[in-house]
């Protein structure tokens, strides 16, 4: 049997697949028909998986620069060369060391090298650069209902009466829960989708609401206002599970009705319809994409907010899911990845949390929480000399000129990267199909992927290598294997303790918390099963919208409407998806910003025909695409366009934290 | 359906051809003479005008290329314009580096079937690649054809091709050429306008005629109006139709226009053809 | 005809094994899927195993492929080319008919028309198909609207028939006659004729009322498709669906589209692949400089319906191309397998 199941790494929804395994090398991939998420389905990057991993353009050995070149040594060289070299010029790690993680890896790989930063070379800042998309999600769900995770279940979608998309162009996304959401469309679900801009998924929905750029908050608000009002909730559920409704009312205080419609485009009747038929539905569900380019904490406050009120939590068919993009995103935050926190959302600034960590692995850790890569790169003041960076596959580098000015950058990873460019330590880690690792998809499911391919024999997977580093510097962490590895984290963490390798039969994997009371997993949140109440959280009660000005009548928003975001580097060694990829860089090689018929008509443009698009910061020329997906007044770029990116979007520093929300206001000329 | 010319042995494995002679033409635009490096491949060769083949720069990629050398008594060449990275990478040849050939292919212009008949070519900017080897074929048999007209406009004097093949032209007896450019050049004494007017000028027939058009789309469609207002019919006006290629021999599709595979049931289509392929071109 | 023991049927297969490799139909276990696999042992096929997920194709046209290496040193000037694909012996064990009529269809384009693929030829050269007539069609099948089951008619060396516990054993060339003399099997009664018919039958009845209510459906979809009444709203309301995923494409048993791709290796060698491709991705038609003829996803589903039902296809190749498999029903994202496509166009005739 040549076909071996396994999970798809791309995305955080976490694909069931099987590769075709000829000679040790993977030749083919197929879809499963028995997987709980996919059941029978992929993407077009799914699809093309076995291109990527058959591919030779791998790194092949360690590599230390010397002399301006990179030069091939042995991994035990090279790992010498860090140890020597963090010992010699590290005085102070706590403020000269950091990680940059990768929310790619395996929770194994994640644990090992969270616990190589903190324990071994003693400091707290690591993070991965989801800092400012999916943490925001995280912290809401957990400050409400103590779960660090998407409340709700994939695999029940189908039972959603009512489905409500916000923003994301989900079937870009995560094409597979776009599917599930449409199929549940299709069956008699009422799906609504309030985004400023025309996505598929917005086409395929039976309510679209097209609200002005930046006040998805506004709208959601409105909802919640409404339901509030006509006191359409209902009062024992809310009375019996949640607290702090009364908070959350008077934050709604400031939001006048009259405003409504000013300050969305859209009619107030609308919405209250909307927020009606939510109620009325005995399951629902909400999805917003949590990642870079995600919801900011507010707007997701108020989505959570709404569905509490609405009842829509803690049920069968129903839950609050930000949707991650990249495989284990979820998971790294479950590993600790982050500079505060250690597995399953412990805070590190606790002193129980650090001695429980301190006894099992007879160390001494610093409790003062770090501080976040970007952050230290960001701060002029800081005192950052070395950096550990992890496969990032994203071609962008952001802050390329501090990096330069760092004493020491190692670079860990499968394929070959414009991050190794800055590298003076290059150590190449084994493929995921090459090693067993288990990953976290959006709906806190954990699966396990296991060894299916060969692979070089020299290259190991990333955990055994910071193993060997840790060893190195004396700490003999003696793990046999990945699943040693997950049986330590199962120790340490309560949502994960209830797993281990022997565990993960058949497919579908095991959703975390998973314990002594859930030793099969849970699905979702469960009131039934809760203590304490559900709390409100607190929301900024602030309704103000970046208006277009006179001078610069555009408000430009980002998004991903694209397949391959983040320049996703793995993808450029597909065929297929990179021709995908490059059907639309071809038509618009330095990238597009899509304005409507209307707009391109006023400024004299025709589709393809370059513009400058001009800010308070600074100025880009791309060509222009126009197309009836926005309105009049609305400029839309996409996320993944490297000089946008680089040139003229990283001048807006702080706007960048606010994901899907920023809006820049800018005026858009002919050339 | 046409009974291919391609010999077995240059379908699937590219043959190794080597590059003889480098010759610029015009911006951007080089001719490249080839032969084979195995003698018998180079004995069996038979191309028919309008043919293509699919041409492998080595360590590249491949491409599909229009043969514009007539099929007698002819060097074997092919005219290459620099727009991507396979063509990108030819252009960096020089002479005695080596490419893969695989071919011909396609069914090609026809040539017994218009004997006797007056033949007119209409070509804008480098369409007058593909037409060359059927002008070439043509006037090697010019006793057997009625009037044979050239109709070739550019945008400037320096986007003319063949340069060298057109001064030839111009001074064989019997051979109408007519040869234009877009604006006024300083030193150009020749028309200067669009190619389609070129067609009143040289009072092109319409009894007994057929037309080989080849050049932008916006310029087919002028042409094409005016040679069917004048009263020629569409099944007697014939082109080269572009697609992506990739197996070149009918199996892989990507050449698909409705019903019809461009690698085999063309690239030369008439005009009426054309209008029922079932997509648009 | 003739008769062997349902336990004994695998000797058949033991029997090819002598001089082919044996593909049947084996269950993955961890999966629960069914995959047409090579076998090393005759106990590993299961021929009452649901249809294969993947289709068979992939044995005669793999997924991806290096069909060629060639290398070029321009110090040297020396050029190799060196082909990569052979003839292996094949033999298809348990081949389902709507499988099999797949596979003519890839043998009547990749072998027909103006060239042989030679590619394909080396897969399908000295191949031994043994298929298995479904006694029970399974929930997504619909062979019985395209002429491609459940029974095969045509295109087998032996065709097996399981009625009560023996199989009734057709011969349908030369070679299968070989391999029935030499393993002697026992002449089946001529009530067996009827005893087939019987199984067929109630094969028949029991596929979804879709497929046997109106078992024209099919063909009147072509007709409307082929006259080009279909309106634009509708292949709008198709492509809106469409996820340009590639799936339907790829689990197709008649879809042949292919990508080749030439790939530097790190000793500056070079190896042409070939991989299956699709008609729904934006990239497929379009073209040096920009143009794209078939840049809207409508017009690419429609391209695909096209080729799948037009009547000047069928007319071509003398059936439809579709086999009635319903992969490509459970494959889709959004929905818009075959079957869904033909109801919406139906449904627009009807009203």
């Amino acid at each position: 049997m040549d076909y071996k199941a396994g999970i798809c790494n791309f995305c955080g929804t976490g694909c069931g697949h099987l590769l075709k395994m000829k000679d040790g090398r993977v030749d083919g991939v197929f879809v499963s028909q028995n997987h709980p998420v996919s059941k029978g389905r992929l993407c077009v990057r799914g699809w093309h998986m076995h291109e990527l991993l058959r591919t030779e353009e791998r790194i092949t050995s360690p590599m230390i620069r010397r002399n301006g070149v990179l030069e091939k040594v042995s991994l035990d060289e090279a790992l010498g060369y860090i140890s020597d070299k963090i010992s010699k010029d590290i005085k102070n790690p706590a403020e000269e060391l950091a990680f940059l993680a990768s929310p790619r890896s395996s929770n194994e790989d994640g644990y090992l090298l969270m616990k190589l930063a903190r324990s071994v070379f003693k400091t707290n800042n690591i993070s991965i650069d989801s800092e400012s998309g999916h943490r925001n999600s995280i912290n809401v769900l957990h400050r409400g209902t103590g779960m660090a995770g998407m409340l709700g279940s994939l695999e029940e979608i189908e039972k959603a009466e009512f489905i409500l998309v916000v923003g994301t162009d989900i079937t870009k996304q995560n094409p597979i829960v776009g599917s599930e959401i449409h199929k549940a469309g299709l069956r008699g679900a009422q799906v609504v989708t309030i985004c400023s801009r025309e996505s598929q998924i917005a086409k395929l929905s039976k309510k679209f609401i097209q609200v002005k750029p930046g006040t998805k908050k506004i709208a959601i608000a409105a909802m919640a206002k409404t339901i509030i009002e006509d006191t359409l909730y209902d009062n024992d559920f809310v009375k019996k599970h949640t607290e702090g409704l009364d908070g959350f009312a008077n934050a709604l205080g400031a939001l006048k009705d009259e405003d409504i419609p000013a300050l969305t485009g859209v009619e107030s009747e609308v919405i209250k319809a909307v927020a009606r038929d939510l109620v009325k539905a005995k399951t629902a569900m909400v999805f917003f994409s949590s990642g870079i380019s995600g919801l900011d904490e507010d707007t997701i406050s108020y989505i959570y907010n709404l569905f509490l009120l609405a009842g829509k939590v803690g049920k069968e068919g129903c839950g609050v899911n930000p949707i991650t993009g990249i495989c284990n995103l979820q998971g790294s935050y479950d590993m600790g990845l982050a500079p505060d926190l250690m597995t399953g959302y412990q805070p590190l600034a606790d002193s129980a949390v650090i001695k429980k960590f301190n006894t099992a692995w007879k160390t001494d850790l610093n409790d003062k929480p770090g501080k976040g890569v970007y952050d230290l790169l960001r701060d002029g003041s800081s005192k950052l000399k070395a950096l550990f960076i992890v496969d990032h596959d994203e071609s962008i580098v952001r802050f390329s000129k501090e990096m330069k000015s760092l004493d020491l950058i190692v670079y860990f990873g499968a394929f070959e990267n414009s991050f190794t460019d800055y590298a003076h330590v290059v150590i190449p880690t084994a493929s995921y199909v090459e090693y067993d690792g288990t990953y976290t998809n959006t709906e806190r499911r954990v699966q396990l992927s296991s060894k299916k391919a060969d692979g070089d024999k020299n290259i190991q997977a990333a955990w055994k290598i910071y193993a060997a580093l840790a060893a190195k510097k004396g700490a003999n962490w003696n793990y046999a294997s990945a699943s040693d590895v997950m049986a330590e984290i199962a120790r340490l963490t309560d949502t994960y303790s209830g797993i281990s390798y022997a565990k993960f039969t058949g497919l579908g994997g095991l959703k975390w918390p998973c314990d002594d009371k859930h030793p099969g997993g849970t699905a979702r949140l469960d009131i039934a099963g809760m203590k304490g109440a559900l709390k409100f959280v607190a929301v900024s009660g602030t309704y103000a919208v970046k208006k277009a000005q006179d001078q610069n009548p555009f408000l430009l928003m980002m998004g991903q409407g694209q397949h391959f975001w983040h320049q996703n580097n793995i993808m450029k060694r597909t065929f297929i998806p990179k021709r995908e990829y490059n059907a639309t860089l071809l038509l618009y090689p330095r990238g597009y910003v899509e304005i409507c018929p209307e707009d391109a008509k006023k400024i004299e443009v025709r589709d393809k025909w370059p513009v400058k698009v001009v800010s308070a910061h600074g100025s880009m020329q791309v060509a222009v695409k126009v197309t009836g997906d926005v309105k009049p007044g609305t400029a839309y770029v996409p996320y993944f366009i490297q000089d946008m990116i680089s040139e003229f979007l990283l001048e807006h520093k702080e706007i960048i934290d606010q994901g899907e929300n920023a809006i820049i206001p800018v005026k858009i000329e002919k050339v | 359906m046409s009974d291919h010319t391609c010999s077995n042995k240059l379908v699937t494995i590219p043959q190794i051809a080597v590059v003889e002679e480098i010759k610029d033409e015009i911006e951007d635009v080089k001719t490249y003479y080839l032969v084979f490096e195995d003698k018998e491949i180079e004995k069996e060769f038979n191309i028919r005008s309008g043919q293509f083949i699919m041409c492998t720069i080595f360590g590249a990629g491949e491409f599909a290329v229009s043969l514009p050398p007539s099929p007698e008594n002819d060097r074997f060449h092919i005219s290459v314009r620099n727009v991507g990275k396979v063509t990108g990478a030819l252009h960096e040849l020089k002479v005695g580096d080596k490419v893969g050939i695989r071919g011909p292919f396609g069914n090609g212009f026809p040539f017994e079937d218009i004997k006797g008949k007056n033949v007119i070519y209409v070509a804008g900017g480098i369409g007058l690649i593909p037409l060359r080897s059927s002008i070439v074929h043509v006037l090697q048999h010019r006793k057997d054809f009625g009037r044979i007209i050239l109709l070739y406009g550019a945008r400037t004097p320096k986007d003319l091709m063949y340069q060298y093949n057109i001064e030839e032209w111009q001074k064989i007896d019997g051979f109408e050429t007519f040869i234009s450019i877009d604006n006024p050049v300083a030193g150009w004494n020749g028309h200067v306008g669009f190619v389609n007017q070129l067609i009143a000028k040289a009072n092109v027939p319409v009894d007994n005629t057929v037309a080989f058009v080849c050049g932008p789309p916006v310029m087919f469609n002028s042409v094409i109006k005016e040679l069917m207002s004048r009263g020629l019919k569409d099944d007697s006006i014939i082109s080269t139709l572009e697609r992506h290629m990739k197996c070149g021999i009918g199996k892989c599709q990507h050449c698909a226009i409705g019903r019809t595979l461009v690698c085999t049931d063309g690239p030369v289509y008439t005009y009426k053809q054309i209008k029922t392929l079932g997509e648009q071109i | 005809m003739y008769l062997i023991n349902k336990n004994d049927v695998k000797k058949i297969a033991e029997e090819l094994s002598k001089s082919y490799a044996v593909y049947g139909p084996v269950v993955e276990k961890e999966s629960g899927q069914t995959f047409f696999e090579k076998v090393a042992s005759m106990d590993e096929i299961d021929l009452g195993a649901p249809i294969p997920s993947m289709p068979p194709k992939g044995i005669v046209f793999p997924q991806i492929e290096s069909i060629m290496t060639h290398s070029y040193n321009r110090e040297t000037k020396e050029a190799k080319v060196k082909a990569e694909f052979g003839p292996e012996p094949k033999a298809l064990f348990g081949l389902r008919s709507c499988d099999l009529t797949g596979i003519m269809c890839l043998d009547r384009f990749m072998m027909g028309q103006e060239y042989v693929d030679e590619v394909y030829l080396a897969h399908r050269k000295k191949m031994f198909i043994v298929t298995n007539t479904c006694a029970i069609p399974f929930k997504q099948c619909f062979c019985v609207c395209t002429d491609s089951g459940p029974s095969a008619k045509e295109g087998y060396d032996l065709n097996l028939t399981l009625i009560d516990d023996k199989y009734l054993v057709e011969v349908g060339s030369e070679k299968g006659q070989k391999l029935v003399d030499s393993l002697g099997l026992q002449k089946a009664p001529d009530d067996y004729v009827g005893k087939k018919q019987t199984v067929v039958d109630e094969s028949i009845e029991r596929f979804e009322i879709i497929s046997t209510d109106n078992k024209a459906w099919i063909s009147r979809a072509m007709n409307r498709m082929t006259t080009g009444f279909v309106k634009p709203e509708i292949w709008e309301y198709i492509g809106n669906q469409c996820f340009e995923c590639g799936a339907c494409s790829f689990v197709c048993p008649s879809c042949s589209c292919f990508n080749i791709e030439d790939v530097n290796r790190p000793d500056h060698s070079v190896v042409r692949l070939r991989a299956w491709d699709s008609c729904s991705f934006e990239g497929y038609t379009r073209m040096a400089g920009d143009h794209n003829p078939r840049k809207p996803v409508e017009d690419r589903r429609n391209k695909r319906f096209f080729c799948k039902l037009s009547y000047s296809q069928s007319k071509k190749y003398l059936r439809p191309g579709c086999v009635g498999c319903g992969r490509c029903a459970w494959v889709c994202p959004g929905d818009i397998g075959l079957p869904n496509v033909v109801t919406y166009i139906r449904r627009e005739i009807t009203g």
